[in-house]
């Protein structure tokens, strides 16, 4: 049976007794995990994965890492995790090799091991070639890459990513899925992840436990919360004035209809056997399809569903962006 | 803790050595100081030969010279006079705008990635000293330098050697020690470069004023010259121009020497002290 390597009990993060960014938050994370914190800007994701870090101290609740106390114990929990942070903080007049090897004395890693450990790294993300090149000569991808490799030289337990694939494009942010992907099956790291980009969290994710407004909303499997949505979505757009709204409502597998104008958005439990039916009934009524759609479920709606917001609104919105900035300040 | 330092120290060094740059200012400030404001003026030349159009007389236009001499601590001219207090001038503004690395470190997250490492508060608390300490005493030596290769410049005295060259820079590294830390503190407290760089002009300018480190003490007013004379900048510049005019020490001027000295490691003790419980307080979980 695996056991919980991260712990939090009414996690609470007041900033100067005014701002509540993280309330009385409560989860755990398996040993082996991969486990995303999902939210827009502003939600408490960096400021729960900076108590967790030892980072920021709680204003309430406990909160244990590798089984030490954050708060008690935070040189402890410092030997057994790797953080790479939202910021590009690998320092850009240093060769990427230096940044990598002061990371491992800063971790204490004897330095035969630490050599050894950087090369066996370069090669794994691709950097071989840029390991004496100065990091200001580096493009985003290759930074992120380096600042991962940073973050595993001293082979932590678990790995902190905030925002891993934050500004990168999708050929490199899928490249960076790959690799967080073998650390954690192949190397049994396990993986505590914020990102506000869904499908990263869908693509990569365990589980998930969704914030916003300092608050866990839902947590579960990323395939879990989207069947509690409940299935298929078949968008119809139809030429024709009958209404075959309470038809479509008698049809197997159908669990609910909406009718906008011309357009019906009908809910599927098993798409194969209630499709043929439906295009039955709008032929009998002598209505003609101009458009059809079938989309599964994701992440965004199960995110809209819960929120009332997508994560774009909520990214935008006025709230998340000003508890942000209020928070950047009152630090 | 020590490798720690070491560590985090050689890592300022290798961006300060990779940019060769960022070490003039420093340098164009002590030559500046020296070959501009040092060579314009020597007190000795305001005495004149004659007033009214009667010629003084050239004894006691000696004596009036020796007088001022002696109120320069016995200085050959102004820039024997004037170097330790551009050295003092350089190490103390070094030390001080050497925090703005420091607070960049804080803004572009890098602090955090060393407050998060298992690594004591103290080693990067001290990293920050140090890379301050080794940069100021750098263009201390440099500064010392140019002294010498200027026309007319400094002028040590008869027996002047290695010890004498050593008790100088062991005097300014205690002073640059001692405000290094302090100024390591205050820059580990600012979130902003432009609020930390507030403090520094509040803070450098005055204390270097309010010392021996450009006129001597003789013609401050009573209320300046108690603060000049408790003042660290003093005892460091007063220790220099001791083993520079001197050379060789009489046992009253060893006294003065040791007495400087164990002041000013008082006062590095005592600065490293505070500057470490200020900065631990700014290093502290958010």
């Amino acid at each position: 049976m695996k056991t919980d390597i991260i712990e939090a009990v009414n996690l609470t993060k007041i900033y100067k007794n005014t701002v509540k960014a993280v309330d009385h938050i409560s989860f755990s994370v398996e040993e082996g995990e991969l486990f995303g914190f999902i939210g827009p800007n502003g939600a408490g994701k960096t400021s729960t994965i900076k108590m967790l870090t030892t980072l920021a101290s709680a204003t309430e609740g406990v909160a244990s890492v590798a089984g030490y106390d954050v708060s008690k114990n935070p040189g402890e929990v410092r030997k057994n995790i790797g953080i790479v942070p939202q910021e590009l903080t690998a320092d850009d007049e240093l060769k990427g090799i230096e940044n990598l090897l002061l990371s491992a004395k800063l971790h204490h890693v004897p330095n035969d091991e630490a050599r050894r450990k950087a090369k066996e790294l370069f090669e794994l993300l691709e950097l071989e070639g840029a390991a004496q090149r100065q990091v200001r000569t580096y493009s985003g991808g290759m930074r992120r890459r380096l600042q991962l490799a940073m973050g595993l030289i001293h082979d932590p337990k678990i790995l902190f990513l905030d925002e891993p694939t934050l500004g990168l494009d999708i050929q490199t942010r899928q490249n960076m899925w790959t690799y967080i992907r073998d650390l954690n099956r192949k190397k049994g790291i396990t993986v505590f992840m914020t990102t506000h980009y869904l499908e990263e969290a869908d693509s990569l994710c365990d589980r998930i436990a969704i914030i916003d407004g300092g608050v866990i909303k839902l947590s579960g499997s990323p395939s879990g919360l989207k069947a509690k949505l409940g299935g298929t979505i078949l968008t119809l757009q139809l030429t024709g004035t009958a209404d075959i709204s309470t038809l479509l409502k008698e049809v197997d597998d159908v669990t609910d209809v909406n009718k906008e104008g011309e357009t019906y958005k009908i809910k599927l439990t098993r798409t194969e056997t209630a499709l043929p039916n439906i295009v039955e009934i709008v032929n009998k009524k002598g209505l003609k399809i101009s458009d059809i759609t079938l989309a599964k479920p994701t992440l965004d709606q199960v995110f809209l569903q819960i929120t009332g917001n997508t994560m774009r609104d909520g990214a935008a919105s006025g709230d998340s962006y000003g508890q942000r900035v209020l928070i950047e300040r009152m630090k | 803790m020590f490798g720690d330092t070491i560590a985090l120290t050689n890592r300022f060094l290798k961006k300060w050595i990779r940019n060769p740059a960022a070490m003039m200012p420093g340098l164009f400030m002590a030559v500046f100081w020296l070959a501009l404001f040092g060579s314009s003026f020597n007190p000795v030349n305001l005495v004149p030969a004659q007033i009214g159009g009667s010629a003084l007389s050239p004894v006691l236009v000696e004596q009036i010279r020796a007088a001022i001499t002696s109120v320069f601590g016995g200085a050959a001219n102004y820039i024997t006079f004037l170097t330790a207090g551009v050295i003092s001038f350089v190490v103390i503004i070094n030390a001080a705008y050497g925090g703005i690395d420091l607070v960049l470190d804080r803004q572009l997250g890098y602090l955090n990635s060393l407050l998060s490492a298992p690594i004591s508060r103290a080693s990067i608390f001290f990293s920050g000293v140090m890379q301050n300490f080794v940069k100021a005493m750098f263009i201390a030596l440099l500064t010392f330098i140019v002294g010498f290769l200027l026309p007319n410049g400094l002028q040590v005295g008869t027996g002047f050697g290695a010890l004498n060259f050593i008790g100088i820079f062991v005097a300014f590294g205690l002073l640059t020690f001692g405000f290094g830390c302090f100024f390591t503190a205050l820059a580990y407290s600012a979130k902003q470069v432009d609020s930390l760089v507030a403090i520094v002009n509040f803070l450098a300018f005055p204390l270097v004023f309010m010392s021996s480190a450009i006129f001597p003490l003789g013609n401050f007013p009573s209320w300046l010259k108690g603060i000049a004379e408790i003042n660290p900048i003093t005892k460091a510049c007063e220790t220099a121009r001791l083993l520079i005019v001197n050379g060789n020490l009489s046992a009253g001027q060893l006294s003065t020497f040791a007495g400087n000295m164990l002041y000013l490691a008082v006062f590095a003790v005592v600065l490293a002290a505070i500057g470490y419980l200020i900065a631990r307080r700014a290093l502290k979980p958010e």
